[in-house]
């Protein structure tokens, strides 16, 4: 693996060109997924590609106030950072491009860039909203992190590695979340926090602070986030696919998996109401942290004894 | 206290055909009663005029060509018509009507949007003879 | 932050923004999450409406007023039919009389369903808000069926209504209404028992019945928080003598109860109507109006799905009126979203701006000015002043 192998895999597959389409195709099939809960016919399959190209050949606006290097360069991190974090996992249900002994908490890290930087983004200009909305990211952030970090690792003690590809194998092609259905849950509904879909949308919710802490993107940088926003779904999809269903076996696989968790994402979506930031806050930290935390004393328990 | 009430209804839909329609692709008949664009029949005019001081918008033009004769012509603009049917229940003589089909009135330019009823060779000779100033609706009510 | 007031964390909402998708302002003092002060400011969509119908015969003048509102059309056609027929010494014929209620109820029907699909919007329901706008389409048609039009109506005209309701039709209707019925059941549950839901609305914006008078809150707003106020109750009009609605009621005050008396209502709704279609009076449909009426004042009062709706109509015996007085709903119960909003979260400022129903177009005809200071409302002599010293140079 080295020169031009590296290029490639940052490029084409599994980072760059093929994760980015698949974020497409992602959003796409949670928009449709959602529409058809919802009775209604939906977008056709090309409408999140031609969002992005609309929004990549309109104007960007750098409003007054802000620090326009951060303005311009927190879409590209945070894009990057996402696209990094599709290096070092089983993308398509091939091993992952990197592998290293403790590659899960780099790609967990780097997924929470795209949350950083939306936070910075808002924190960086002067509109209203765009405050508001940075501050509701970082506190949903620091709600969901930690019962979201616990829910992910406890796969990874039972397999006493921090390594991706070292968990599947231990776990054998086993299905953990059998196993251990609490941290699945949690994982699940982390992401969906992470990733800010209704009913955690309280950072963006449009009928309160209009679009949060990207009220002021537009063009380019708009763009770039929701690419982001799109790499990141499919990139956590296949982690808690690897992680919790027994690996990936092959491209095929992938994507059954993979969209089989995005309709469960596509109904949760749907079927509550949107929290607001004090319910998502006690919620995370009154049920989902106790549980990881429980889930995982079982779990060193257990290894304990054996 | 239920957690996720409406659960049902959003699985049933996934095996439901979607209730909303590709619209300019796929139409629905309209309703008998649709109020679309107004039709004029000037066999049974007595040309009183009543529709025109009734309608709010405007939107009718009695044109008087040979009042013994009972010749009129009635221009229509359609889109100043609110479509209320104001008109239709102010005739005594049932001279209006709307059509339920013609509902789809947006035009590119402003020339469709005046109408003419009446007779062919009346509309001919009014047109004629406005047609050297070109000019819009004259008379207003 | 670029505010002149120190100190004060000011969210600006509207004139443009997506929680409203009408034009009106708002500002929230927060600290941190919570409102501390919330202020107001209307009239973005003035149309001088009640100045036009002076310029505007008797007849014409219907289908202006119709357009006050885009979703209680009907109502306020009607109001000032039954102002003008009062003015003229005449009343519609039963028949008329019952058919027009029968398009007020269902006007109410797709109202409050219009209403409960913005409100779950505002939570962030979004699977709520497309059903209910989906069933609400089932009204729409049976009200475009009727009329031939799916917002204004124009059933009226003056001395009576412009079409009958064929036995196709009835059954059509009633069809439609045994769906609506089994729907609403569905979603009286949903708004009282999903617990994501209901954590939104219980509790939150509470009015108590002493608050609701002394804002003088109308309609479902005020039976919401128990105050018994319903026109077609207290004062019946059209045909309501005849095919009566019970007044629906709650005590809690509360968002939740303002969903459950609006969905309530409906219930009232299909039996009111099933009631007219069974014993729909024979007779004609018109009765012979004047084209000049007779000066004098009429008042009328009549129940718009917001709440009372009021009408002041003066003529002096020519064909246009002298004065056309509207005062509609959400106005009056706008003074109370001000006051209830202080406290709460401010992700619950839109939903208790939601809770009134305010409807924008209703809403623009009250001044207040905004100086940096204070606020103050403008009467209409005030108005007056300014307005002669503003045009005199
Ligand atoms: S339908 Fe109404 S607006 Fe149109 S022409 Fe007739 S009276 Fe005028
Ligand atoms: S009201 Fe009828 S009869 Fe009178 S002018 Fe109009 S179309 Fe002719």
């Amino acid at each position: 693996m080295t020169g031009i192998w590296s290029i490639i895999a940052l490029l084409f597959f599994p980072g760059g060109l093929f994760v980015l389409t698949c974020g497409l195709a992602y959003e796409w099939v949670d928009r449709k997924l959602i529409a058809r809960f919802q009775n209604r016919l939906g977008p056709r399959w090309f409408q999140p590609a031609a969002d992005v190209l609309k929004l990549l050949a309109k104007e960007e606006v750098v409003p007054a106030g802000v620090n326009p290097v951060l303005f311009k360069w927190l879409p590209v991190i945070a894009l990057a950072g996402a696209l990094t974090a599709a290096l070092y996992v089983p993308m398509a249900g091939l091993p992952p491009a990197f592998s290293f002994p403790g590659d899960l908490i780099v790609a967990l890290y780097l997924l929470s860039l795209l949350t950083l930087c939306t936070g910075l983004a808002g924190a960086n200009t002067l509109d209203r909203f765009s405050i508001v909305g940075a501050v509701r990211t970082l506190t949903q952030l620091f709600s969901y992190e930690a019962p979201f970090m616990l829910a992910l690792l406890s796969p990874a003690i039972v397999a006493g590695s921090w390594q991706t590809s070292e968990i599947i194998r231990s776990a054998g092609g086993q299905w953990i979340l059998l196993t251990q259905p609490i941290s699945f849950v949690i994982a699940l509904i982390g992401l969906m926090g992470k990733l800010e879909l209704p009913p955690f949308d309280a950072p963006e919710a449009e009928t309160e602070i209009v679009a949060g802490a990207l009220t002021e993107y537009s063009g380019r940088g708009y763009a770039l986030f929701r690419l982001g926003r799109g790499v990141e779904l499919v990139v956590g999809l296949t982690l808690v696919a690897a992680l919790y269903m027994g690996g990936l076996a092959g491209p095929l696989d992938f994507a059954l998996k993979t969209l089989g968790l995005l309709v469960v994402l596509a109904l949760f979506q749907t079927l509550f109401a949107r929290l607001r930031i004090d319910q998502t806050v006690g919620l995370w930290w009154r049920y989902g942290a106790l549980l990881a935390l429980a889930q995982m004393l079982v779990i060193v328990g257990a290894k304990v004894i054996a | 206290m239920k957690i996720g009430a409406m659960l049902g209804d959003l699985l049933r839909s996934l095996f439901r055909r979607p209730v909303t329609e590709r619209y300019p692709f796929v139409k629905r008949a309209p309703p008998e009663r649709l109020r679309g664009a107004l039709r004029y029949d000037p066999a049974n005019c007595s040309g009183c005029m009543l529709c025109m001081k009734d309608c709010p918008a405007n939107a009718l033009e009695l044109i008087t060509i040979d009042r013994k004769a009972k010749k009129f012509v009635m221009r229509y603009h359609a889109d100043r018509c609110t479509f209320c049917a104001q008109c239709v229940a102010s005739c005594r003589f049932k001279c209006l009507n709307m059509s339920n089909e013609q509902y789809e009135l947006a035009a590119l330019t402003k020339a469709p949007f005046t109408v003419h009823y009446g007779n062919e060779s009346d509309i001919q000779a009014l047109l004629d003879a406005v047609a050297p100033t070109n000019s819009a609706p004259t008379a207003k009510a | 932050m670029t505010e002149q007031v120190p100190n004060k964390f000011i969210v600006p909402i509207g004139p443009q923004h997506p929680a409203l998708k009408e034009p009106g302002h708002f500002e929230f003092s927060v600290d941190g999450e919570i409102v501390t002060d919330a202020s107001i400011r209307l009239g973005y969509v003035h149309r001088g409406v009640e100045r036009g119908t002076e310029d505007r015969t008797w007849v014409q003048n219907l289908y202006l007023i119709e357009r006050i509102c885009g979703i209680c059309s009907h109502i306020h056609a009607t109001a000032y039919t039954l102002g003008v027929e009062k003015l003229a010494g005449l009343s519609a014929p039963p028949r008329a009389q019952a058919i027009r209620e029968l398009f007020c109820e269902l006007e109410r029907i797709h109202s409050h369903l219009l209403w409960i699909g913005v409100a779950a919007h505002e939570a962030g329901f979004d699977a709520l808000f497309m059903y209910s706008w989906r069933d609400r389409e089932t009204v729409m048609d049976l009200l475009e069926e009727l009329s031939g039009n799916r917002v204004h109506y124009s059933c009226n005209v003056l001395g009576g209504v412009k079409f009958d309701i064929s036995d196709a039709q009835r059954d059509a209707i009633l069809r439609g209404l045994d769906f609506l019925e089994q729907r609403t059941h569905h979603y009286l549950q949903v708004v009282t028992q999903d617990a994501a839901f209901v954590r939104r609305t219980r509790g939150v914006g509470v009015m108590t019945k002493e608050q609701a008078v002394e804002y003088g809150a109308v309609g479902p707003v005020a039976r919401a928080s128990g105050v018994e106020r319903d026109v077609r109750v207290d004062a019946p009009y059209l045909a309501y003598e005849q095919f009566p609605v019970q007044m629906i009621t709650d005590t809690a005050g509360d968002l939740e109860a303002r969903f459950a008396v609006r969905v309530r209502e409906l219930f009232e709704s299909y039996r009111v109507i099933r009631a007219i279609l069974d014993k729909l009076p024979a007779g004609e449909l018109m009765a012979k109006m004047p084209r000049k009426i007779p000066p004098g004042e009429a008042i009328v009062r009549v129940e718009a799905p917001r709440g009372e709706l009021f009408y002041f109509i003066k003529s002096n015996g020519g064909d246009k009126p002298e004065r056309v007085k509207v005062r509609t709903p959400s106005i009056c119960n706008f003074g109370s979203v001000a006051r209830l909003t202080i406290g709460h979260q401010l992700a619950d400022a839109p939903m208790i701006l939601a809770g009134i129903d305010p409807c924008f177009s209703c809403n623009d005809r009250a001044v207040r000015i905004k100086r940096q200071d204070h606020i103050q409302s403008w009467t209409w002599s005030d108005l007056r002043r300014y307005a002669l010293k503003k045009y005199s140079a």
